[in-house]
């Protein structure tokens, strides 16, 4: 043993280890530092070890490979991926493949949705959100907006707040699809964002556009007495201000609200708000919800499960409704008796309406995209609705003297303005694409149907490919002759243009995604055995030759089985090495064949048929995002599993490593 | 050889024949009636008829058309040869590919033979410049990490080979595209010239090349990696040999020993896709014409599948069969010239 000196946090250390885990560690660790040269001879029991210097044949392309560090992160990523779309997609309860969201479309990478700034969140007045971004106003009149500012490919950036709004004092905010609007507490209207469809000012080619509703020169002028504004209120490209007296204001995209010029000018209304397709008003009555339009909003339900509906003028009984709050199809009303109904179609995905303690009644509603959030007299919250984002799922909250709702979010607030809690979404870690739907998870899922399509269409290569090959190679002959034809015919087939016009066929057939995504898998198949084949014969040509085979066949084996039992295993290790990198090009043709429009077709995701939009330039720019990570992660998993095939010939090759 | 030669092009009629009927088959199952369309076309024009008389007249008209179109069989044999030409429609005249009729394309209302070649013309231009430009490129490249493998340069050139390998070429495209034409803003994104300007001589000339540059470059890197890839494993197999260890031994120059003995047996395996990479020049890079909207022969296909317009489709892929057989009948010779041990056997 090494009798050097030992500082003393080495004997700690060893002492340590002695005492956990073992004198076998402390001598692993401490007393194995000597090496051993490679021509030294170890003994046991006397003898000579070579049971270090003989491996078998496994063993040594296991060692070899494991020397290969890049080969092993390979191995690790491509594990790690197959993990994550295989296994990922069972924790996406929520997920399904034709999700859709106008609200939300084309958002950058974010997790700032819900990321109230620290100034406000200490005495929040009002916060007002729509679509991606969201608008505070403080105690003091000062404005906040946070979430995503930039509004699509148009350049502007909702978070550039203007001067005039920066250094007035600020009373009411909403926030629309692409604008927001604020008026002054000495009655001076603001706005900002998009003026597409005349969401904040009457410019004149918005006067002379009969589609378009032009802000109310009353609003405009500053002759508005804030002291009996009763509430502000934003839809998708339009606006409403309501006053006490039951004057209703209201501008803005016409076609985006069709039903709209059935309130301008009314001075009856109670209440006010937007749903994605119309305006929705309370008149003086409170016993319906009016529409202009008959028998939108009929029927009301107090269970959100199950399909029973009861007739408005049943449910309401003599009572009268105090608030209506709309999401994008649904209507939420509030009665005076603080109990609350729903009308209208809802998501299938949603949290039941709570069942209230004895005493308790709802005293505010507010509405989100989907979502409804309520406050009790008790000063709990309560959230249901849809809960595709999880932004129904309240937590416990108590003091909450204000609540408010937008898009995917709640906040809870005390009475000095404090932000209690918040919930609902955050952001989205890849973005959103051109539907609305979050990437990251349309990247696992379509991770799921590349990773399968390509492998499926390797196993149907292999399969047919080392069978024909097998065949060829041990019959010889005019049986492989004429199976090698067969092969040549195959791979003479131009494979993009047969591809264009087997799938341009079977579009023609009716059939289900899942029959069509079968026949990719086969048709990518099929025409890409001849590889194998040709490896398999080259291979069983040589074997067929060696001492093993002609033992075998001297002993009476049967054909078939000296192909399957005595040949066969000897050329697995070239099928490997080519079913890997088979399997990488098999997972490139479908990608390339669904960006082409002929592969996977939405709404089933795959890595292909995602990155199809950014063929367009101007989209490849500005949404970036949309491509840069579903390409990225396609690029890893080809290079790892390239990496892999590569690693895997070069360690199985005798020759290439002896000359390494 | 000439035996040979023989030999491979009856087997390479044969073959295709038979692809070229199971294609024809294959598109007989394509829901495009032309007769049934045409004669309810004609029908519409005529007025003042009673529902029964509009009855026969259809089907008189629909078998007139039929028999123009030749469609007026099930049997698809007798189809198939009467798109050959070798089979007489119902009035008794031949009339297909081996008479010169390669059939109408409804989408560009012209017979295909006009269509296709200026299609073929623009594929085979920017594939030619290309063809040229990559293995100028990748095979010194390929010869030079062969020759100094694991040294630094070769791990380099290697691991971005590996990348590029394992990219589909579209999403280079797109790389190039976003850099190119979005960020630096130096190439137009798309079409052949700029469009409502009608240049005239050299300004044209300017105007074309413009627009065509980026399409090549991106075409060149799409395909740089694999190649560089398959040179330098040919390359090293072809070092390993014991001839050029005796080369060595007999004291020949390093240059000597590879560009003479080394790569004259790397090209062997080459061959292929040497070969086979001029034949694509012509049939055109479908995923490229489409992003950039060049009018090449992939485009046209793709257009062609997406309108079902039967002729032309038919006609194309007449066409890409060709080049796939008559590319393969080439490789087999020219494996022959670089490899005196195949002329032999032959």
């Amino acid at each position: 043993m090494n009798k050097k000196k030992e500082n003393i946090f080495h004997i700690i250390a060893r002492w340590f280890v002695r005492c956990f885990l073992g004198p076998k560690f402390e001598e692993k660790w401490f007393y194995s530092k000597k090496k051993e040269g490679p021509g030294e001879i170890k003994f046991k029991d006397g003898v000579p070890d070579d049971s270090e210097l003989i491996v078998s044949p496994g063993r040594q392309i296991f060692n070899r490979f494991m020397e290969r560090k890049f080969a092993v992160f390979s191995v690790i990523v491509v594990f790690v991926m197959f993990c994550i779309v295989f296994i990922a997609p069972h924790f996406m309860t929520k997920y399904y493949d034709a999700f859709t969201e106008t609200t939300q479309k084309d958002l950058p990478p974010t997790l700032s949705l819900m990321k109230v700034p620290g100034d406000l969140a200490g005495n929040i007045k009002m916060i007002d959100s729509y679509s991606s971004f969201s608008v505070g106003l403080s105690n003091d009149g000062k404005v906040y907006v946070w979430g995503v500012g930039n509004i699509g490919a148009t350049g502007i950036n909702i978070k550039n707040i203007p001067d005039a709004v920066k250094n007035a004092r600020i009373a009411y905010v909403a926030a629309g699809q692409d604008h927001i609007i604020a008026i002054g507490e000495d009655g001076t209207f603001y706005g900002w964002g998009s003026n597409r469809f005349g969401q904040y000012e009457a410019t004149d080619t918005v006067r002379s556009n009969p589609n378009l509703e032009p802000v109310p020169d009353a609003v405009v002028n500053g002759t508005l007495d804030v002291s009996h504004i009763k509430k502000v209120t934003c839809g998708y490209q339009a606006s409403a201000i309501l006053m006490d007296d039951g004057t209703l204001y209201i501008w803005g995209n016409k076609q985006a609200y069709a039903n709209m010029d059935k309130f301008i000018g009314r001075t009856n209304i109670v209440d006010v708000d937007f749903t994605l397709n119309y305006v929705v008003g309370l008149d003086a009555k409170q016993n319906s919800v009016y529409t202009g339009t008959k028998g939108l909003y009929a029927k009301v339900r107090t269970q959100l499960a199950g399909s029973k509906t009861e007739k408005m003028a049943d449910f309401l009984d003599g009572r009268k409704i105090n608030e209506v709050r709309a999401c994008s199809t649904s209507v939420c009303l509030l009665l005076d008796d603080g109990s609350i109904a729903i009308t209208g179609d809802l998501p299938s995905d949603v949290v039941e309406i709570p069942t209230l303690a004895e005493g308790e009644y709802f005293i505010d509603i507010e509405a989100g995209t989907y979502h409804y959030s309520g406050l009790t007299n008790l000063g709990h919250v309560y959230s249901f609705g849809g809960d595709h984002y999880r932004q129904a799922e309240a937590p416990k909250v108590n003091g909450a003297k204000k609540i408010f709702a937008g898009s995917f979010q709640s906040y809870a607030v005390d009475e000095n303005g404090k932000l209690l809690n918040k919930w609902g979404l955050k952001g989205y870690l890849f973005g959103t694409d051109d539907r609305g739907a979050n990437i990251l998870e349309r990247v696992v899922a379509g991770g799921r149907i590349t990773m399968t399509v390509g492998a499926i269409a390797v196993i149907i290569e292999i399969i047919i490919g080392v069978s024909i090959g097998l065949a060829a190679g041990f019959s010889g002959g005019a049986v492989d002759i004429f199976l090698m034809r067969v092969a040549e015919v195959f791979s003479s087939i131009p494979l993009y243009p047969f591809m264009l016009i087997l799938s341009s066929l079977l579009a023609q057939v009716s059939m289900t995604t899942d029959q069509r995504l079968y026949m990719i898998m086969v048709i990518l198949g099929v025409l890409g055995w001849p590889g194998f084949a040709y490896i398999t014969r080259a291979q069983v040509l040589v074997a067929r030759e060696s001492e093993y085979v002609t033992a075998a066949q001297a002993m009476g084996v049967k054909p078939s089985r000296i192909a399957f039992k005595h040949i066969l295993p000897n050329i697995v290790s070239v099928i490997l090495v080519n079913m890997t990198l088979s399997f990488a090009a098999s997972m490139q043709t479908e990608t390339s064949l669904s960006f082409l429009g002929f592969g996977v077709n939405y709404p089933q995701p795959s890595w292909g048929n995602m990155l199809s939009r950014a063929s367009n330039a101007v989209a490849a720019i500005n949404f970036w995002w949309q491509w840069l990570f579903t390409s990225a992660i396609l690029i890893m998993t080809t290079v790892c599993i390239n990496t892999i095939g590569d690693t895997l010939r070069d360690v199985m090759d005798p020759k290439s490593s002896n000359d390494k | 050889m000439a035996r040979y030669i023989a030999k491979r092009l009856v087997y390479m009629v044969l073959v295709f024949f038979l692809l070229t009927f199971i294609l024809f088959v294959l598109y007989q199952m394509m829901p495009a009636n032309r007769a049934y369309t045409d004669a309810k076309n004609e029908i519409m024009t005529m007025k003042r008829l009673s529902e029964e008389e509009k009855a026969t007249k259809f089907d008189e008209l629909y078998l007139k058309y039929q028999r123009l179109y030749g469609t007026d069989t099930d049997n698809k044999l007798v189809l198939y040869l009467r798109w050959l030409g070798l089979y007489p429609f119902y009035d008794g005249h031949y009339s297909g590919i081996f008479q010169g009729d390669f059939g109408f394309s409804y989408d560009y209302n012209a017979p295909v033979v006009q269509i296709v070649p200026i299609h073929m013309r623009n594929s085979f231009i920017i594939g030619l410049i290309t063809e040229i430009a990559v293995l100028g490129i990748t095979i010194p490249l390929g010869i030079k990490c062969a020759v100094k493998k694991n040294s630094r340069f070769d791990r380099f050139t290697q691991f971005f080979t590996l990348i590029g390998f394992s990219t589909p070429s579209f999403i280079i495209y797109i790389v190039f595209i976003v850099f190119f034409c979005s960020i630096l803003g130096w190439f137009p994104v798309s079409g052949m010239k700029t469009p409502g300007a009608n240049y005239t001589g050299f300004k044209n000339v300017l105007d074309v090349l413009h627009h065509v540059t980026l399409p090549t470059i991106c075409l060149t890197f799409g395909s740089l990696a694999s190649i560089t890839r398959i040179t330098r494993a040919s390359m090293i197999d072809a070092l390993n040999l014991d001839c050029i260890r005796t080369a060595r031994a007999k004291g020949l120059t390093e240059k000597v020993v590879i560009y003479s003995h080394a790569w004259r047996n790397a090209l062997i395996p080459m061959v292929s896709i040497i070969v086979g990479g001029f034949f694509g020049t012509i049939s055109g890079a479908m995923i490229l014409e489409q992003m950039f909207g060049f009018k090449g022969m992939g485009l046209l296909f793709l257009n062609a599948t997406r309108t079902a317009d039967y002729d032309m489709i038919m006609f194309l892929e007449v066409i890409y069969t060709f080049l796939g057989l008559f590319s393969n009948l080439v490789i087999d010779l020219c494996y022959g010239i670089v490899d005196p041990r195949v002329r032999i056997s032959k």
